[in-house]
């Protein structure tokens, strides 16, 4: 067993211009990209999406991470990122999930149009987490930009 | 130089060869075949040409280098048509197999001579030690070479290409406090993640560059200026300061950016890069943006400023200086309890300079901190000469307090004088509370026990958090002018002064209400519970030689005095 995995839960906004067709186009876009790299880079975790708001946990290798996450950064297609965590964790939670997908469902906004086959219910505890973070985030004013 | 005939005589010598070896006395023949031999075994590619461009001879080494392109398509691939005019010339010509021939070309009396090298390796070295050159070796961007080369070329351009490109200068604010904290290593790789981000968010005939330490250089080109430069700088604020993650660090910057249109008047390299480096300071200071666009004012105010600065530090020797006081007055005894001293430079040049055109300046510069010592030393010093229960006001800038030595030099400054610390007060805004490591907090608290009073200037402007009434026990609170005048038209602003006076009531604190101009202000405030008032129905700041007589006719009669334009109170 490698050493400890490494986990970076971040939230930011969604800059996706369009229908809500093209929101749920593009998400599942970044779903396939996801899985596809994160696989390669011994990464899994799990991407929460609803009412403008993204909710992402990443965990792998250290550098693994650091990587994935420097990838992310570039995507235009959103913004204002915060990092919530990031450092060891005891292990994975979400061991063999290359990027889960945490429906919406209960947070109002609708899913994406996704026919996924890898979302997680929100009985999972570190999903109910991240949707958690949405529906607290929802409430809020929009961040300032520094 | 060999004439053509020795060559067609002897082959390779020359000049020399009439004083050395008498060639003359070799026979015809034999020179004829040892320059055929010559020929022959020359390790270079030698071709004789006939005018008509036919091959006739050529050596091993030619037929090594050209062996396998066909005799007919050869002499137009070495392009000899295109230079028979010449006596003899050499020329780089690029083959469709992909390499580059040195051909050097001699006309004979019948059709040419012909030497070929192939200096396709050279070439690729040689372009490999130039993008060296021209490299940054830790990020592979280019470098500050690579950009003034590519800015020259541009601004040697038709206006059509130039109007078409802008320089852009971006640097990292904090980037040196996270080389400090982490480590020159996390900070190189930091510098690289940045290259990428740069790289990611432009065009690939985009220059980007680093010129050093953490400022960046780009050139973009071919697309309308300003618009699209300030759309990528927006982008490049945005991009560059997402938070970074590395070797288990969170790193958090902020990325700025400078703008220059190449369009603009600016003729050379050094101006362009001046320019953009200006509007990189002007997006530095100011907060709201993390860009800004070049514009011609800028150098002006630039030029200005530095004046202004030059003029500013001579003052202080040349007394040019001085301060007038206005006068506090206490609404319950109606008498006036103190002054405010205000600073006052009328400078030979200048005249009378607004203190809001010249504190922000010095604030900046520093030369807030002489001055301020300055201010603190003479108002004690006038003090001193006023009746014992009068006190006096002084304004402490937020950027004195980021000095050390605040305290020491007040308490000296009482010291030296023999004030009665009681009798100063001193004036601080909430921007003073905002410093995030507490000094000033240290620094009020410590005054304060010694009996120095402090009071919240301008209060109701800022950030107005009533956690700073909470955190430092003020003595006073000083109501902003704004609320004052304003109310009589504004029921809002009498509530905030109605709230800001029973705030004070219930926390034990004087209030003041500032720019008390009429009896009906006055009579405003004082129902709306302030304890003090300050402003010109009271008195305009005074010059200290009249205090005295201000203090012995009637407080609330109005000074004569000479007029003051910055009535800053
Ligand atoms: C909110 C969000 C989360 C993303 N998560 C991942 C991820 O976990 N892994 C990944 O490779 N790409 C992720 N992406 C997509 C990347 O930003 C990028 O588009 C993608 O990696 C490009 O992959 P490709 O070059 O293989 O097409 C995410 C994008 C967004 C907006």
């Amino acid at each position: 067993m490698p050493a400890r995995p490494y986990r970076c839960v971040y939230w930011s906004r969604q800059r996706i211009d369009g229908t809500p067709e093209q929101v749920a186009t593009e998400i599942e876009s970044i779903l396939t990209a996801a899985r596809r790299n994160n696989a390669q880079l011994g990464i899994t975790g799990a991407l929460a999406v609803g009412r403008g708001i993204f909710a992402q946990l990443l965990e792998g290798p250290r550098q693994a991470v650091e990587t994935a996450f420097e990838n992310i950064q570039r995507d235009e297609r959103h913004g204002d990122v915060q990092v919530l965590a990031f450092g060891p964790a005891e292990q994975r939670a979400f061991p063999g999930w290359p990027m889960a997908y945490v429906e919406p469902s209960q947070i109002g906004s609708q899913p994406a149009a996704s026919t996924s086959t890898a979302a997680v219910g929100s009985t999972h505890l570190e999903a109910r987490r991240l949707l958690d973070i949405i529906d607290s985030l929802a409430v809020e004013p929009q961040p300032r930009r520094d | 130089m060999g004439s053509v005939h020795s060559i067609k005589l002897a082959g390779k010598p020359s000049v020399q060869s009439r004083e050395r070896t008498p060639l003359r006395q070799v026979s015809s023949k034999l020179a004829a075949g040892l320059a055929l031999s010559a020929f022959a075994t020359f390790d270079s590619a030698l071709a004789m040409v006939a005018p008509d461009g036919r091959i006739l001879m050529t050596n091993p080494a030619f037929d090594q280098l050209f062996g396998d392109i066909s005799a007919e398509d050869l002499p137009t691939q070495l392009q000899i048509e295109s230079w028979q005019q010449a006596e003899s010339a050499e020329r780089i010509v690029p083959f469709p197999n992909g390499r580059s021939f040195k051909i050097k070309i001699m006309a004979l009396p019948e059709g040419y001579f012909v030497c070929a090298g192939d200096i396709t390796d050279q070439l690729a070295q040689a372009a490999r030690d130039a993008r060296l050159v021209r490299t940054d070796r830790l990020t592979e961007l280019g470098n500050q070479r690579l950009l003034r080369e590519r800015l020259q070329d541009l601004l040697e351009s038709s206006p059509a290409v130039r109007n078409d490109c802008a320089l852009l200068t971006v640097d990292l604010d904090r980037f040196k406090a996270v080389n400090d904290a982490l480590g020159r290593n996390i900070g190189d790789a930091l510098l690289c993640l940045v290259s990428k981000r740069i790289r990611s968010a432009v065009s690939g005939v985009d220059v980007v560059t680093r010129l050093y330490g953490d400022q960046f250089g780009i050139i973009q080109i071919g697309r309308p200026q300003p618009e699209a430069a300030t759309i990528l700088a927006k982008r490049l604020g945005d991009l560059l300061s997402r938070p970074y993650m590395l070797e288990g660090q969170l790193i958090d910057v902020t990325a700025r950016v400078g703008i220059a249109p190449l369009a603009q008047a600016a003729t050379d390299v050094d101006q362009v890069m001046k320019n953009a480096d200006l509007a990189l300071n002007r997006a530095r200071q100011d907060q709201s943006k993390d860009y800004c666009v070049f514009e011609s004012g800028m150098d002006e105010t630039v030029k200005a400023r530095r004046a202004l600065e030059t003029d500013l530090r001579r003052a202080l020797a040349l007394r040019e200086f001085s301060l007038v006081y206005q006068p506090q007055f206490d609404l319950l005894t109606r008498r006036v309890t103190g002054f405010e001293a205000l600073l006052r430079w009328n400078s030979p040049t200048r005249g009378m300079v607004s203190p809001l055109d010249f504190i922000p300046l010095a604030e900046e510069t520093g030369i807030i901190n002489p001055i301020g010592e300055w201010v603190l030393r003479t108002a004690c010093r006038d003090a001193a000469n006023w009746p014992a229960d009068i006190t006096v006001a002084v304004n402490i800038s937020a950027v004195q307090f980021a000095h050390r030595t605040l305290a020491t030099t007040v308490l000296s400054a009482l010291s030296d004088i023999d004030l009665d610390p009681r009798r100063l007060e001193l004036e601080i805004t909430e921007s003073v509370m905002l410093d995030a490591r507490g000094t000033a907090l240290g620094v009020l608290q410590r005054l304060r026990s010694t009996g120095v009073r402090v009071s919240l200037d301008d209060f109701g402007t800022g950030y107005s958090s009533l956690g700073y009434l909470r955190s430092f026990p003020f003595d006073k609170i000083k109501i902003d002018q704004s609320f004052v005048r304003g109310t009589l038209e504004d029921p809002g602003n009498r509530a905030i002064v109605r709230a800001i006076a029973s705030l004070g009531q219930n926390l034990g604190m004087a209030t003041v209400a500032e720019g008390v101009e009429t009896a009906e202000h006055m009579e405003r405030v004082a129902a709306d519970g302030c304890t003090h008032v300050q402003g010109y129905l009271i008195s305009r700041p005074i010059p200290p030689e009249q205090v005295a007589g201000f203090l012995a006719g009637n407080g609330a009669q109005k000074a004569a005095c000479r007029d003051d334009p910055f009535l800053v109170a």
